[in-house]
């Protein structure tokens, strides 16, 4: 198949030949690259590629599939990037395939001349078989990345746009046997004194028919519970496993049980290890309306973090995630909603391991379409349109088939300011059809009450004056109620945090909130002018349209110094944790 | 002939101004100025220009997004052009019907002392309606000086951004040492900052985006400012001396900054801003809240607007160290 320009205007073309999403799971050859985190089946292709890039004019935004709109649009800029590589031994005879785990807005991939793929979803993992298309020696790939696709209408996040490759490129090594897919689920039963987990697998391979496949799982302390083998299929489930009086995961005690698989050939010989640490955690709702986590209600001292790095904006390291792991622990933060989009994969682990409650939210806004009149907005997608029902529902899909095993996950939420409507509703049904043990969360629904019923498991509100939020909670409420944003703490603001404070302690169906938001988005140029670093912020860089300093409303400043705010977070947070 | 000892205080009637003398000060009270022009301690002047009342707060993004600093505009012109229209002093409690320039002084020599003396301006904002500021300096033989400051509001009004007296001084500070709140607090953002006594280095302008206001201290009962550096050519520099401000009765907010409300007011960055010459402290009697529940729209809660309409009485204390 070739690649074709016109798949950037069919909202219905948003995956060729991607493979399908699957849980994160690292996967290493032995025990002792198990223990130093480094797999011979992974290559990456980080570092300098080749680049080009050029830019054409402006288009208008129209309510309708248009040929060309983005296909032959003047002002669709394209990064046209090429990298060289050579594969290593560990490769050998094996299948490849290459994932880009951060690409914004859509691009194609090439290798050695032919056509790979195309994909969309700027933050979320995108996976190409590459086998019969790789050469012995050099090999040549060939990415195109569009600014601007159908995507774009539902990647309207308020915030720094940009566009290219962003995060990891790895090229993956897949042994013989080798499992694509890792579904956990840990469940509590209602009194908290036993634990059960539900493992399946899915294999891939050219003959799965002799292999056999391990589970192991250890407790917190790392004392082998028990072992179970099966002989290797493509879909397996393992025999629930039992653990009586089990050591919970909270954010007091991220307690973490390991489970660890091991995939042999025919011969006995070890061909791949999955660790996953995953914890076990009860979510309810209680019918008195109050979501509690292990029979506690639960308190949301959350924050709303956009990755960021002032000098390299949306692309963060390890250690940027440590640094704000770090700053929410020191902080009493226990929450954290990944507005607006999947993060980095690490950042999961790193919640799962310091007792941060994540709210998962799927890359999904398209505020541009309705905002002009919210009462009864002239156009909006994906509303019921059925030509976005597939790429909606498909970025659900990545975001729970990537994320499913983290214990730091208490929410999936659909996305952020996109209304609602038939769409939307599918999602929270994918959601809800793959996964019981969590909630789901979407405040766009706030604009259209009749779906109320069939979206979203809790009342969230953004910016909401306490008055407001008391009038609802007063009032029999029917769900529990959550503030997805609140605190604007933009400049030298969070005056006044008491009021949402005394709610805790006056209604059990409030739970709390994130305020916006963890870090200011600005970028440390140097000043031609003064020789001084500056930090710019939206519309410094003629960007336009813009809303200029709004940019900046985060705890911390854009070089992670926390602002004098913090302080007060810390105090009311404190007094509730 | 009066007697000069050191409890008392060496009054010198000027033509422009009444000087106030002792052993490690010297204060000068200008008639024309609008408040005192010398404040020397141990030779050392804290003065740049005659403080100012402030009534202006340079704009806070939620003050931006609430339209307050529109519907305040008001104040900003009082800020800048507020005027003193009227000087009053009285010595040892003993009032002049009329500030005693020449001819009215020729009655003195340099040889005139007091226990005490008061010196009390009264500025007037270019308001509609207007409304007044008596700023009253006791001056006592220690060299301590009480500041009282009265504002006299009017209905119709609106909410005062801020209220306080500007003390411009001529170098930057090395620091300031205060006994308050850790931080940077307002009224409606000070639950988590602690009590204590907190040395800062510098002048920080804390590093909004867009600069604004910002570095404010409430519930302070003191504030020690540290210069090393004068602008007097002959004097040595780079031996550190300082200024305490002091409550009397009650607290006091304060910041102490490199830049004027105004000089932030109009900078879109933090480098934007002008070289850092001189010391901004401003002894605040009111402070308005920073507001958080959005930045579009919904105002500070009312609990912490500062109403013009009535009187606003606060007073501290400067003592040369």
């Amino acid at each position: 198949m070739p690649a074709n320009l016109a798949w950037l205007d069919d909202p219905e073309v948003f995956r060729i030949n991607q493979l399908p999403a699957h849980s994160d799971h690292y996967y290493y050859h032995d025990a002792d690259e198990m223990a130093t985190a480094t797999s011979r089946y992974q290559y990456s292709l980080n570092g300098a590629w080749d680049g080009a890039q050029y830019r054409r004019p402006p288009y208008t935004i129209h309510d309708e599939i248009t040929p060309g709109i983005f296909s032959d649009a003047p002002d669709n800029t394209v990064g046209s990037y090429v990298k060289k590589f050579t594969l290593p031994t560990s490769f050998d005879h094996q299948r490849v395939s290459i994932q880009f785990q951060g690409v914004q807005t859509a691009f194609y991939v090439w290798l050695n001349g032919h056509f790979i793929g195309y994909a969309e979803d700027s933050f979320t993992p995108s996976e190409f078989d590459l086998t019969d298309t790789l050469v012995a020696g050099e090999n040549y790939l060939a990415v195109q990345v569009y600014r601007y696709s159908t995507a774009a209408y539902i990647e309207d996040q308020d915030m720094f746009r940009f566009s290219g490759i962003f995060r990891d490129v790895n090229l993956l090594a897949k042994p013989a046997i080798h499992i694509d897919d890792l579904d956990l689920k840990p469940t509590v039963n209602a009194d908290l004194t036993t634990g059960e987990l539900h493992v399946k697998t899915r294999l891939s391979g050219p003959d799965l028919s002799d292999g056999q496949l391990k589970l192991a799982v250890f407790d917190q302390a790392g004392t082998l519970i028990t072992t179970q083998t099966q002989v290797t299929q493509r879909k397996m489930a393992f025999q629930p496993i039992t653990v009586s009086q089990p050591t919970l995961w909270s954010p007091e005690q991220p307690n973490l049980y390991t489970v660890q698989l091991t995939v042999l050939n025919a011969a006995g010989e070890t061909l791949e290890i999955v660790p996953y640490q995953f914890g076990f955690r009860r979510i309810t709702i209680t019918s008195d309306h109050v979501i509690e986590v292990n029979n506690q209600r639960l308190i949301i001292n959350g924050v709303n973090r956009h990755e960021w790095n002032a000098h390299t904006g949306r692309v963060i390291t390890t250690a940027d995630m440590q640094a704000d792991i770090a700053t929410m622990q020191a902080n009493h933060i226990n929450a954290d909603r990944t507005c607006h989009y999947p993060d980095q994969i690490p950042w999961y682990y790193l919640c799962d391991q310091a007792g941060i409650y994540l709210m998962a939210e799927t890359n999904l806004e398209s505020h541009g379409s309705w905002q002009i009149d919210a009462e009864q907005p002239t156009f909006n997608v994906p509303g019921d349109n059925p030509h976005w029902l597939a790429a909606v529902v498909d970025r659900a899909r990545s975001n729970y088939q990537t994320f499913k095993n983290h214990a730091s996950i208490i929410f999936w939420s659909l996305g952020n300011e996109s209304y609602a409507g038939a769409d939307i509703v599918a999602m929270q049904a994918y959601f809800k059809r793959h996964d019981a043990l969590r909630l789901v969360h979407y405040e766009g629904v706030f604009h259209v009450p009749a779906l109320k019923e069939k979206i979203s498991d809790v009342e969230s509100r953004m910016y909401e004056q306490p008055a407001a939020i008391e009038a609802y909670l007063k009032n029999d409420p029917p769900k529990p109620f959550l503030d997805c944003e609140y605190m604007h703490d933009m400049g030298n603001s969070l005056g006044g945090m008491a009021a949402y404070r005394d709610l805790i302690d006056r209604y059990p169906q409030y739970q709390g909130g994130f305020i916006w938001d963890f870090i200011d988005q600005a970028l440390l140029i140097n000043d031609p002018v003064t020789g001084q670093a500056m930090l710019r912020y939206g519309g410094d860089f003629d960007d336009r349209t813009t809303d200029y300093e709004f940019s900046g409303n985060g705890l911390l400043f854009a070089d992670r110094t926390p602002k004098p705010a913090l302080q007060e977070v810390n105090y009311y947070y404190g007094q509730s944790h | 002939m009066a007697n000069l000892t050191k409890q008392r205080l060496h009054v010198v009637y000027g033509d422009s101004g009444l000087g106030l003398h002792g052993p490690d000060f010297d204060y000068l009270f200008s008639y024309v100025h609008g408040g005192p022009t010398a404040l020397k301690a141990h030779g050392h002047e804290w003065l740049y220009r005659a403080p100012k009342p402030a009534f202006w707060r340079a704009t806070t993004d939620n003050d931006r997004g609430s339209g307050f600093s529109t519907k305040a505009a008001m104040w900003l012109g009082a800020d800048q052009f507020a005027t003193c229209d009227h000087v009053a002093v009285s010595v040892d409690d003993h009032p002049f019907d009329a500030v005693p320039t020449a001819p009215r002084n020729d009655q003195f020599s340099n040889q005139e002392s007091a226990d005490t003396a008061t010196v009390t301006y009264t500025y007037r904002t270019p308001t509609t309606p207007v409304a007044t500021v008596d700023i009253q300096y006791t001056v006592a033989a220690t060299g301590v000086i009480t500041v009282g400051v009265h504002y006299q509001g009017q209905s119709g009004l609106p909410s005062l951004p801020a209220l306080g007296l500007r003390f411009v001084m001529p170098t930057a500070a090395t620091g300031f040492t205060y006994t308050g709140l850790a931080g940077e607090t307002y009224p409606d953002r000070c639950a988590g900052a602690k009590p204590g006594t907190y040395a800062i280095t510098g002048l920080p302008v804390t590093p909004y985006l867009v600069p604004q206001e910002c570095g404010m201290h409430i519930q302070s009962q003191s504030v020690t400012v540290t210069r090393n550096t004068t602008l007097n050519p002959n004097q040595p520099q780079g031996t550190p001396f300082a200024l305490k401000f002091d409550q009397v009765d009650q607290p006091f907010a304060f910041s102490c900054l490199p830049y004027t409300a105004l000089e932030l007011e109009s900078a879109t960055h933090q480098n934007e801003l002008p070289p850092r010459h001189r010391t901004v402290l401003t002894i605040y009697g009111a402070v308005r809240g920073v507001g958080g529940i959005d930045s579009w729209g919904t105002d500070v809660d009312s609990n912490y607007h500062i109403d013009a309409t009535g009187a606003i009485d606060f007073a501290f204390e400067i003592c040369p160290l």
